[in-house]
Protein backbone atom coordinates (compact mmCIF):
# COMPACT_ATOMS: atom_id res chain seq x y z
CA UNK A 1 0.00 0.00 0.00
CA UNK A 2 3.28 2.29 0.49
CA UNK A 3 2.10 5.37 -1.78
CA UNK A 4 5.41 7.07 -3.66
CA UNK A 5 5.58 10.57 -2.20
CA UNK A 6 8.21 13.09 -3.02
CA UNK A 7 11.57 12.62 -0.89
CA UNK A 8 13.12 15.22 0.64
CA UNK A 9 16.03 15.49 -1.77
CA UNK A 10 13.66 16.24 -5.00
CA UNK A 11 12.41 19.25 -3.58
CA UNK A 12 13.70 22.44 -4.46
CA UNK A 13 13.05 24.45 -1.58
CA UNK A 14 14.07 23.33 1.29
CA UNK A 15 12.82 26.04 4.11
CA UNK A 16 11.61 24.24 7.08
CA UNK A 17 7.82 23.90 8.27
CA UNK A 18 8.02 22.79 11.39
CA UNK A 19 11.21 22.92 13.44
CA UNK A 20 11.50 21.25 16.86
CA UNK A 21 14.56 21.92 19.03
CA UNK A 22 14.52 19.95 22.57
CA UNK A 23 10.86 20.07 22.87
CA UNK A 24 9.55 18.42 26.16
CA UNK A 25 6.15 18.57 27.51
CA UNK A 26 5.46 16.97 30.68
CA UNK A 27 1.80 16.29 32.13
CA UNK A 28 0.98 17.18 35.53
CA UNK A 29 2.56 16.32 38.09
CA UNK A 30 5.25 14.46 35.98
CA UNK A 31 3.92 12.59 33.24
CA UNK A 32 7.12 13.25 30.69
CA UNK A 33 5.20 12.62 27.04
CA UNK A 34 7.98 13.89 25.31
CA UNK A 35 11.80 14.28 26.21
CA UNK A 36 14.31 16.92 24.15
CA UNK A 37 12.91 16.03 20.57
CA UNK A 38 14.56 18.01 17.96
CA UNK A 39 13.54 17.47 14.17
CA UNK A 40 12.89 19.78 11.20
CA UNK A 41 10.47 19.12 8.07
CA UNK A 42 10.85 20.55 5.21
CA UNK A 43 7.78 22.30 2.90
CA UNK A 44 6.96 19.95 0.70
CA UNK A 45 7.88 16.93 2.58
CA UNK A 46 6.04 13.93 3.60
CA UNK A 47 6.76 12.37 7.01
CA UNK A 48 5.72 9.63 8.62
CA UNK A 49 5.69 9.59 12.36
CA UNK A 50 5.67 6.05 14.05
CA UNK A 51 5.55 4.60 17.61
CA UNK A 52 3.90 2.15 20.04
CA UNK A 53 0.73 3.65 21.60
CA UNK A 54 1.44 6.00 24.44
CA UNK A 55 4.56 6.89 22.46
CA UNK A 56 3.73 10.72 21.91
CA UNK A 57 2.99 10.89 18.78
CA UNK A 58 -0.28 12.24 19.63
CA UNK A 59 1.21 15.17 21.62
CA UNK A 60 3.61 15.72 18.86
CA UNK A 61 0.82 16.66 16.84
CA UNK A 62 -0.91 18.94 19.17
CA UNK A 63 2.07 20.59 19.85
CA UNK A 64 2.25 21.38 16.01
CA UNK A 65 -1.51 22.68 15.97
CA UNK A 66 -1.31 24.50 18.98
CA UNK A 67 -3.62 22.53 20.81
CA UNK A 68 -1.00 22.47 23.54
CA UNK A 69 2.36 24.36 24.59
CA UNK A 70 5.86 22.95 24.73
CA UNK A 71 7.37 22.85 28.38
CA UNK A 72 10.69 23.74 27.49
CA UNK A 73 12.30 23.62 24.33
CA UNK A 74 11.09 26.00 20.95
CA UNK A 75 8.93 24.68 18.41
CA UNK A 76 8.54 26.57 15.12
CA UNK A 77 5.65 25.85 12.64
CA UNK A 78 5.94 28.31 9.36
CA UNK A 79 8.60 30.38 10.89
CA UNK A 80 6.37 31.06 14.06
CA UNK A 81 7.65 30.77 17.16
CA UNK A 82 4.77 28.92 18.99
CA UNK A 83 5.71 30.24 22.68
CA UNK A 84 5.32 33.45 21.80
CA UNK A 85 2.06 33.45 18.97
CA UNK A 86 -0.99 35.38 19.92
CA UNK A 87 -4.45 34.14 19.79
CA UNK A 88 -5.28 35.39 16.80
CA UNK A 89 -1.70 34.31 15.27
CA UNK A 90 -2.94 30.30 16.20
CA UNK A 91 -6.29 31.47 14.58
CA UNK A 92 -3.85 32.12 10.94
CA UNK A 93 -1.99 29.53 11.67
CA UNK A 94 -4.85 27.04 11.92
CA UNK A 95 -6.11 27.96 8.78
CA UNK A 96 -2.80 26.83 6.96
CA UNK A 97 -2.82 23.22 8.32
CA UNK A 98 -5.28 20.48 8.17
CA UNK A 99 -5.34 17.85 10.83
CA UNK A 100 -7.41 14.47 10.61
CA UNK A 101 -7.76 13.53 14.17
CA UNK A 102 -7.64 10.35 15.72
CA UNK A 103 -11.14 10.84 17.28
CA UNK A 104 -12.41 12.63 14.27
CA UNK A 105 -14.21 15.22 15.54
CA UNK A 106 -17.18 15.20 13.39
CA UNK A 107 -20.91 17.00 14.87
CA UNK A 108 -22.63 13.61 14.50
CA UNK A 109 -25.55 15.41 14.03
CA UNK A 110 -24.45 17.47 10.93
CA UNK A 111 -24.40 16.59 7.62
CA UNK A 112 -21.21 14.96 5.69
CA UNK A 113 -21.42 17.51 3.79
CA UNK A 114 -21.54 20.19 6.43
CA UNK A 115 -19.20 18.90 8.59
CA UNK A 116 -16.54 19.13 5.61
CA UNK A 117 -18.26 22.90 4.29
CA UNK A 118 -16.95 24.09 8.05
CA UNK A 119 -13.26 23.78 7.43
CA UNK A 120 -13.53 26.06 4.09
CA UNK A 121 -16.47 27.98 5.24
CA UNK A 122 -14.47 29.57 8.12
CA UNK A 123 -12.13 30.31 5.42
CA UNK A 124 -15.16 32.44 3.84
CA UNK A 125 -14.56 30.68 0.13
CA UNK A 126 -17.54 30.68 -2.08
CA UNK A 127 -20.53 28.28 -1.92
CA UNK A 128 -19.45 27.18 -5.39
CA UNK A 129 -16.25 26.38 -4.55
CA UNK A 130 -17.41 24.44 -1.79
CA UNK A 131 -19.52 22.26 -3.09
CA UNK A 132 -17.49 21.38 -6.03
CA UNK A 133 -14.36 20.25 -3.76
CA UNK A 134 -16.36 18.48 -1.38
CA UNK A 135 -17.95 16.53 -4.00
CA UNK A 136 -14.63 15.69 -5.80
CA UNK A 137 -13.32 14.62 -2.07
CA UNK A 138 -16.54 12.36 -1.18
CA UNK A 139 -16.02 10.68 -4.73
CA UNK A 140 -12.53 10.23 -3.87
CA UNK A 141 -13.02 8.54 -0.38
CA UNK A 142 -16.23 6.70 -2.01
CA UNK A 143 -18.78 8.97 0.54
CA UNK A 144 -20.71 10.64 -2.63
CA UNK A 145 -23.84 9.35 -1.84
CA UNK A 146 -23.56 9.68 1.53
CA UNK A 147 -23.04 12.92 1.35
CA UNK A 148 -26.69 14.06 2.89
CA UNK A 149 -26.62 11.58 5.80
CA UNK A 150 -25.74 13.16 9.12
CA UNK A 151 -22.48 11.94 10.29
CA UNK A 152 -23.49 10.08 13.64
CA UNK A 153 -24.88 7.58 11.68
CA UNK A 154 -21.92 6.61 9.62
CA UNK A 155 -19.16 3.86 10.69
CA UNK A 156 -15.85 4.49 12.04
CA UNK A 157 -14.65 3.89 8.80
CA UNK A 158 -16.64 6.15 7.22
CA UNK A 159 -16.79 8.91 9.85
CA UNK A 160 -12.76 8.71 9.60
CA UNK A 161 -12.76 9.55 5.87
CA UNK A 162 -15.38 12.43 6.69
CA UNK A 163 -12.80 14.18 9.13
CA UNK A 164 -9.62 13.28 6.61
CA UNK A 165 -12.00 15.23 3.58
CA UNK A 166 -12.25 18.08 6.67
CA UNK A 167 -8.52 18.07 6.82
CA UNK A 168 -7.83 17.81 3.10
CA UNK A 169 -10.48 20.60 1.88
CA UNK A 170 -8.62 23.45 2.16
CA UNK A 171 -5.29 22.13 0.08
CA UNK A 172 -3.72 23.43 3.67
CA UNK A 173 0.18 23.98 3.40
CA UNK A 174 0.77 21.34 6.21
CA UNK A 175 -2.13 18.44 6.25
CA UNK A 176 -1.74 16.07 9.92
CA UNK A 177 -3.27 12.84 10.13
CA UNK A 178 -3.32 10.93 13.30
CA UNK A 179 -3.91 7.31 12.37
CA UNK A 180 -5.79 8.32 9.36
CA UNK A 181 -5.87 4.31 8.62
CA UNK A 182 -6.45 3.03 11.86
CA UNK A 183 -10.61 2.20 10.81
CA UNK A 184 -10.25 1.44 6.81
CA UNK A 185 -9.96 -1.01 4.84
CA UNK A 186 -6.98 -1.94 2.26
CA UNK A 187 -8.96 -0.27 -0.63
CA UNK A 188 -10.32 2.77 0.99
CA UNK A 189 -6.47 3.08 2.88
CA UNK A 190 -5.37 3.13 -0.70
CA UNK A 191 -7.43 5.91 -1.48
CA UNK A 192 -6.67 8.14 1.30
CA UNK A 193 -2.83 7.67 0.68
CA UNK A 194 -4.25 8.90 -3.00
CA UNK A 195 -5.22 11.53 -1.66
CA UNK A 196 -2.42 13.16 0.42
CA UNK A 197 0.07 12.28 -2.43
CA UNK A 198 -2.42 14.66 -4.66
CA UNK A 199 -2.04 16.72 -1.80
CA UNK A 200 1.61 16.65 -1.56
CA UNK A 201 1.90 17.05 -4.72
CA UNK A 202 0.13 20.09 -5.05
CA UNK A 203 2.99 21.20 -2.57
CA UNK A 204 1.02 20.10 1.03
CA UNK A 205 3.82 19.52 3.88
CA UNK A 206 1.89 15.76 4.97
CA UNK A 207 2.85 14.63 8.39
CA UNK A 208 1.24 10.97 9.31
CA UNK A 209 1.20 9.53 12.66
CA UNK A 210 0.56 5.94 12.56
CA UNK A 211 1.78 2.80 13.72
CA UNK A 212 1.09 0.66 10.54
CA UNK A 213 3.97 -0.49 9.22
CA UNK A 214 2.47 -1.27 5.91
CA UNK A 215 2.26 2.34 4.97
CA UNK A 216 6.08 3.19 5.33
CA UNK A 217 7.73 0.05 5.15
CA UNK A 218 8.90 0.62 1.67
CA UNK A 219 9.07 4.53 1.93
CA UNK A 220 12.05 7.11 1.26
CA UNK A 221 10.31 9.44 2.88
CA UNK A 222 11.67 10.24 6.39
CA UNK A 223 10.18 8.50 9.45
CA UNK A 224 10.27 9.94 12.93
CA UNK A 225 10.24 6.68 15.44
CA UNK A 226 8.99 7.61 18.87
CA UNK A 227 10.01 5.43 22.16
CA UNK A 228 8.85 7.38 25.62
CA UNK A 229 8.94 10.26 24.16
CA UNK A 230 12.59 10.35 22.88
CA UNK A 231 12.99 10.31 19.06
CA UNK A 232 14.93 7.98 17.00
CA UNK A 233 15.33 8.49 13.23
CA UNK B 1 -21.25 34.93 0.15
CA UNK B 2 -18.44 37.74 2.17
CA UNK B 3 -17.64 37.48 5.86
CA UNK B 4 -21.16 39.08 6.67
CA UNK B 5 -22.95 36.28 4.86
CA UNK B 6 -21.32 33.90 6.36
CA UNK B 7 -21.87 35.43 10.16
CA UNK B 8 -25.74 36.10 9.39
CA UNK B 9 -26.49 32.59 7.68
CA UNK B 10 -24.52 30.88 11.13
CA UNK B 11 -26.91 33.41 13.44
CA UNK B 12 -30.13 32.13 11.14
CA UNK B 13 -29.11 28.64 11.50
CA UNK B 14 -28.07 28.95 15.40
CA UNK B 15 -31.69 30.58 15.85
CA UNK B 16 -33.56 27.64 13.81
CA UNK B 17 -31.78 25.18 16.53
CA UNK B 18 -32.55 27.06 19.53
CA UNK B 19 -35.91 28.29 18.89
CA UNK B 20 -38.15 27.43 21.23
CA UNK B 21 -35.71 29.48 23.26
CA UNK B 22 -35.43 32.38 21.51
CA UNK B 23 -39.04 32.98 21.48
CA UNK B 24 -39.47 33.01 25.27
CA UNK B 25 -36.68 35.22 25.01
CA UNK B 26 -38.15 37.24 22.54
CA UNK B 27 -41.56 36.79 24.34
CA UNK B 28 -39.88 37.87 27.95
CA UNK B 29 -38.01 40.77 26.26
CA UNK B 30 -41.18 42.12 24.47
CA UNK B 31 -43.13 41.98 27.81
CA UNK B 32 -40.33 43.63 30.26
CA UNK B 33 -40.53 46.25 27.42
CA UNK B 34 -44.79 46.71 27.36
CA UNK B 35 -44.58 46.36 31.01
CA UNK B 36 -41.73 49.91 30.89
CA UNK B 37 -43.37 51.26 28.42
CA UNK B 38 -46.84 50.95 29.61
CA UNK B 39 -45.97 52.82 33.17
CA UNK B 40 -43.60 55.29 31.35
CA UNK B 41 -46.43 56.36 28.62
CA UNK B 42 -48.59 56.85 32.09
CA UNK B 43 -46.29 58.90 33.63
CA UNK B 44 -45.44 61.38 31.01
CA UNK B 45 -49.08 61.69 30.30
CA UNK B 46 -49.53 62.36 34.47
CA UNK B 47 -46.53 64.96 33.78
CA UNK B 48 -48.11 66.63 31.58
CA UNK B 49 -51.42 66.70 32.76
CA UNK B 50 -50.01 67.85 36.47
CA UNK B 51 -48.56 70.60 34.00
CA UNK B 52 -51.29 71.86 32.49
CA UNK B 53 -52.81 72.03 35.89
CA UNK B 54 -50.42 73.89 37.35
CA UNK B 55 -50.73 76.48 34.31
CA UNK B 56 -54.35 76.70 35.35
CA UNK B 57 -53.78 77.18 38.86
CA UNK B 58 -55.88 79.94 40.65
CA UNK B 59 -56.58 80.28 44.59
CA UNK B 60 -59.90 81.41 45.94
CA UNK B 61 -60.32 83.19 48.91
CA UNK B 62 -64.24 83.42 49.71
CA UNK B 63 -64.85 86.94 51.97
CA UNK B 64 -67.32 87.06 54.49
CA UNK B 65 -67.93 90.62 52.98
CA UNK B 66 -67.44 92.58 50.08
CA UNK B 67 -64.47 95.18 50.56
CA UNK B 68 -64.63 98.57 49.54
CA UNK B 69 -61.66 99.95 46.81
CA UNK B 70 -59.33 101.07 49.88
CA UNK B 71 -59.15 97.97 51.31
CA UNK B 72 -58.53 96.00 47.70
CA UNK B 73 -55.11 97.78 47.92
CA UNK B 74 -54.44 96.89 51.04
CA UNK B 75 -55.04 93.31 50.11
CA UNK B 76 -53.48 93.33 47.04
CA UNK B 77 -49.95 95.14 48.58
CA UNK B 78 -50.11 92.09 51.52
CA UNK B 79 -50.43 89.25 48.74
CA UNK B 80 -47.67 90.63 46.75
CA UNK B 81 -45.46 91.16 49.65
CA UNK B 82 -45.88 87.65 50.70
CA UNK B 83 -45.17 86.07 46.96
CA UNK B 84 -45.04 86.78 43.29
CA UNK B 85 -48.67 86.59 41.74
CA UNK B 86 -49.49 87.03 37.87
CA UNK B 87 -52.35 88.61 38.86
CA UNK B 88 -55.12 89.32 41.59
CA UNK B 89 -58.52 89.92 40.42
CA UNK B 90 -61.64 90.87 43.25
CA UNK B 91 -65.30 89.63 41.94
CA UNK B 92 -67.85 90.89 44.39
CA UNK B 93 -71.36 89.01 44.85
CA UNK B 94 -72.77 90.89 41.38
CA UNK B 95 -69.52 89.95 39.35
CA UNK B 96 -69.92 86.30 40.88
CA UNK B 97 -73.90 86.23 39.92
CA UNK B 98 -72.85 87.49 36.74
CA UNK B 99 -70.46 84.55 35.89
CA UNK B 100 -72.88 82.04 37.65
CA UNK B 101 -75.72 82.79 34.96
CA UNK B 102 -73.01 83.20 32.24
CA UNK B 103 -72.24 79.31 33.28
CA UNK B 104 -75.69 78.12 33.50
CA UNK B 105 -76.55 78.95 29.78
CA UNK B 106 -79.99 78.29 29.36
CA UNK B 107 -80.89 77.08 32.51
CA UNK B 108 -80.06 80.90 34.07
CA UNK B 109 -84.03 80.95 34.94
CA UNK B 110 -82.91 79.13 37.68
CA UNK B 111 -81.74 82.39 39.49
CA UNK B 112 -84.65 84.66 38.29
CA UNK B 113 -85.89 84.65 42.25
CA UNK B 114 -82.68 84.79 43.57
CA UNK B 115 -80.11 88.17 44.17
CA UNK B 116 -76.81 88.03 43.89
CA UNK B 117 -76.91 88.21 47.94
CA UNK B 118 -76.61 84.36 48.70
CA UNK B 119 -73.18 84.53 46.30
CA UNK B 120 -69.69 84.74 48.70
CA UNK B 121 -67.30 87.88 47.52
CA UNK B 122 -64.09 86.27 46.88
CA UNK B 123 -60.45 87.05 45.14
CA UNK B 124 -58.73 85.14 42.60
CA UNK B 125 -55.36 85.01 43.14
CA UNK B 126 -52.70 83.68 39.96
CA UNK B 127 -49.48 82.63 41.57
CA UNK B 128 -46.38 82.80 39.34
CA UNK B 129 -45.14 79.68 37.68
CA UNK B 130 -42.73 79.34 39.91
CA UNK B 131 -45.12 78.32 42.86
CA UNK B 132 -44.02 74.32 41.78
CA UNK B 133 -44.53 72.07 44.64
CA UNK B 134 -47.33 71.35 46.43
CA UNK B 135 -46.08 72.45 49.83
CA UNK B 136 -45.12 75.75 48.45
CA UNK B 137 -49.15 76.08 46.93
CA UNK B 138 -50.18 74.87 50.77
CA UNK B 139 -48.17 77.43 52.38
CA UNK B 140 -49.75 80.34 50.12
CA UNK B 141 -53.04 79.49 50.77
CA UNK B 142 -52.56 79.09 54.64
CA UNK B 143 -51.43 82.60 54.98
CA UNK B 144 -54.19 83.74 52.04
CA UNK B 145 -56.68 82.05 54.55
CA UNK B 146 -54.79 84.88 57.61
CA UNK B 147 -56.23 87.44 55.47
CA UNK B 148 -58.80 89.81 57.06
CA UNK B 149 -62.24 89.09 56.66
CA UNK B 150 -61.09 85.50 54.70
CA UNK B 151 -63.76 82.29 54.89
CA UNK B 152 -62.50 80.25 53.35
CA UNK B 153 -59.39 79.08 50.62
CA UNK B 154 -59.96 76.97 47.79
CA UNK B 155 -57.35 75.69 44.81
CA UNK B 156 -58.64 72.46 44.62
CA UNK B 157 -56.09 70.81 46.77
CA UNK B 158 -57.43 67.00 47.26
CA UNK B 159 -57.59 66.90 43.40
CA UNK B 160 -54.31 68.05 43.41
CA UNK B 161 -52.61 66.41 46.10
CA UNK B 162 -53.88 63.25 45.23
CA UNK B 163 -52.56 63.93 41.56
CA UNK B 164 -49.06 64.66 43.09
CA UNK B 165 -49.08 61.28 45.08
CA UNK B 166 -49.97 59.59 42.23
CA UNK B 167 -47.39 61.19 40.11
CA UNK B 168 -44.62 60.16 42.88
CA UNK B 169 -46.32 56.64 43.33
CA UNK B 170 -45.85 56.04 38.50
CA UNK B 171 -42.37 57.87 39.27
CA UNK B 172 -41.41 54.93 41.39
CA UNK B 173 -43.15 52.43 39.28
CA UNK B 174 -41.17 53.38 36.41
CA UNK B 175 -38.11 53.37 37.94
CA UNK B 176 -39.26 49.63 39.29
CA UNK B 177 -40.30 48.51 35.78
CA UNK B 178 -37.18 50.18 34.28
CA UNK B 179 -34.99 48.63 36.31
CA UNK B 180 -37.07 45.00 35.90
CA UNK B 181 -36.56 45.66 31.52
CA UNK B 182 -32.19 46.44 31.67
CA UNK B 183 -32.16 43.30 34.29
CA UNK B 184 -34.53 41.09 32.14
CA UNK B 185 -33.08 41.78 29.17
CA UNK B 186 -29.29 41.83 29.88
CA UNK B 187 -30.02 38.67 31.89
CA UNK B 188 -32.08 36.82 29.76
CA UNK B 189 -30.42 37.56 26.64
CA UNK B 190 -27.28 36.75 28.36
CA UNK B 191 -28.61 33.42 29.47
CA UNK B 192 -30.58 32.31 26.14
CA UNK B 193 -26.51 33.92 24.27
CA UNK B 194 -25.25 30.80 27.28
CA UNK B 195 -27.26 28.35 26.30
CA UNK B 196 -26.18 29.07 22.27
CA UNK B 197 -22.79 28.51 23.34
CA UNK B 198 -23.10 25.11 25.57
CA UNK B 199 -25.81 23.42 22.54
CA UNK B 200 -22.41 24.64 20.22
CA UNK B 201 -20.09 23.80 22.36
CA UNK B 202 -18.26 20.79 20.15
CA UNK B 203 -19.07 23.37 17.27
CA UNK B 204 -17.73 26.03 18.69
CA UNK B 205 -14.21 23.93 19.85
CA UNK B 206 -13.79 22.07 15.78
CA UNK B 207 -14.55 25.60 14.49
CA UNK B 208 -11.43 26.70 16.63
CA UNK B 209 -10.04 24.03 16.24
CA UNK B 210 -10.11 24.68 11.85
CA UNK B 211 -8.66 28.02 12.80
CA UNK B 212 -12.43 30.44 12.84
CA UNK B 213 -11.34 34.03 13.56
CA UNK B 214 -13.47 35.59 16.66
CA UNK B 215 -15.73 37.20 14.13
CA UNK B 216 -17.26 33.91 13.16
CA UNK B 217 -17.05 32.73 16.05
CA UNK B 218 -18.92 35.50 17.75
CA UNK B 219 -20.25 36.97 15.31
CA UNK B 220 -23.47 35.22 15.08
CA UNK B 221 -24.26 35.26 19.10
CA UNK B 222 -23.74 38.83 18.90
CA UNK B 223 -26.38 39.38 15.90
CA UNK B 224 -28.50 36.80 17.88
CA UNK B 225 -28.54 39.54 20.93
CA UNK B 226 -29.26 42.51 18.67
CA UNK B 227 -32.02 40.78 16.72
CA UNK B 228 -33.51 39.75 20.12
CA UNK B 229 -32.88 43.49 21.43
CA UNK B 230 -34.74 45.05 17.75
CA UNK B 231 -37.86 42.55 17.82
CA UNK B 232 -38.63 42.28 21.33
CA UNK B 233 -38.49 46.42 21.99
CA UNK B 234 -40.58 46.29 18.91
CA UNK B 235 -43.23 43.97 19.72
CA UNK B 236 -43.30 45.45 23.12
CA UNK B 237 -43.87 49.30 21.98
CA UNK B 238 -46.08 47.80 19.08
CA UNK B 239 -48.45 46.26 21.41
CA UNK B 240 -48.10 48.72 23.66
CA UNK B 241 -49.52 51.20 20.54
CA UNK B 242 -52.21 48.50 20.03
CA UNK B 243 -53.27 48.77 23.67
CA UNK B 244 -53.11 52.59 23.53
CA UNK B 245 -55.20 52.57 20.63
CA UNK B 246 -58.03 50.18 21.96
CA UNK B 247 -58.22 52.06 25.28
CA UNK B 248 -58.69 55.21 23.57
CA UNK B 249 -61.18 53.89 20.95
CA UNK B 250 -62.93 52.26 24.30
CA UNK B 251 -62.73 55.49 26.83
CA UNK B 252 -63.52 57.91 24.38
CA UNK B 253 -66.34 60.65 25.27
CA UNK B 254 -66.56 62.97 27.86
CA UNK B 255 -63.87 61.34 30.44
CA UNK B 256 -61.04 61.06 32.14
CA UNK B 257 -58.65 60.33 28.73
CA UNK B 258 -60.27 63.63 27.25
CA UNK B 259 -59.03 65.90 30.67
CA UNK B 260 -55.51 64.37 30.14
CA UNK B 261 -55.56 64.75 26.21
CA UNK B 262 -54.19 60.98 26.68
CA UNK B 263 -50.97 60.76 23.55
CA UNK B 264 -48.67 58.14 23.00
CA UNK B 265 -45.00 58.64 22.88
CA UNK B 266 -43.20 61.22 20.35
CA UNK B 267 -41.81 59.61 17.62
CA UNK B 268 -38.14 60.39 19.36
CA UNK B 269 -38.95 58.88 22.58
CA UNK B 270 -40.12 55.46 20.47
CA UNK B 271 -36.80 55.55 18.96
CA UNK B 272 -35.06 56.04 22.37
CA UNK B 273 -36.74 52.91 23.75
CA UNK B 274 -35.88 50.93 20.53
CA UNK B 275 -32.34 51.70 20.63
CA UNK B 276 -32.28 51.61 24.86
CA UNK B 277 -33.48 47.73 24.20
CA UNK B 278 -31.27 47.08 21.50
CA UNK B 279 -28.28 48.27 23.82
CA UNK B 280 -28.94 46.27 26.52
CA UNK B 281 -29.77 43.12 24.43
CA UNK B 282 -26.53 43.18 22.67
CA UNK B 283 -24.89 44.30 25.93
CA UNK B 284 -26.21 41.36 27.48
CA UNK B 285 -25.30 38.87 24.54
CA UNK B 286 -22.06 40.73 24.49
CA UNK B 287 -21.46 39.89 28.72
CA UNK B 288 -21.90 36.00 27.73
CA UNK B 289 -19.62 36.32 24.93
CA UNK B 290 -16.75 37.51 26.62
CA UNK B 291 -17.68 35.18 29.88
CA UNK B 292 -17.99 31.86 27.46
CA UNK B 293 -16.47 32.22 24.60
CA UNK B 294 -12.65 33.39 25.53
CA UNK B 295 -10.54 32.98 22.86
Amino acid sequence: MTSTFKIAEDLEESRPIVEAVKVTKVYTPDVVALQDVSFRINKGEVVFLTGMSGAGKTTLLKLIYCLEMPTKGLIEVNGRDLSKITSAGIQRLRQTIGVAYQDFRVLPKVTVFQNIAMAMEVLYKEPKEIKSRINELLDMLNLLEKRHTPAGKLSRGEQQRVAIARAAANKPQLLIADEPTGNLDKTISARVMELFKQLNESGTTVIIATHDETIFKDSKNMVLDLHHGQLSF
Amino acid sequence: MGQFGYIVKQAARNISHTWSTQLMTLLTVSLAVLIFSFFFLVYTNMLKAGARLDDDLRIIIYLENEIVPEMQKQMRKKIKDYGEVEKIVFISKQDAFERLSRQLGNDRDVLNDLGPSFLPPSIEVYPEKNLKTLTQIKEFSDFLATLPGASKVQYGHNWMERLGYFTKLLRIIVMLSGALLLLTTVFIVSYTIRLTVVARHEEIEILRLLGANNAYIQGPLFIEGFLQGFLGTSIGIFSLYLLYHWIKSRFSGPDILNIFEFSFFPPSITFLIICTGLILCSGGSLLSIRKYLRI
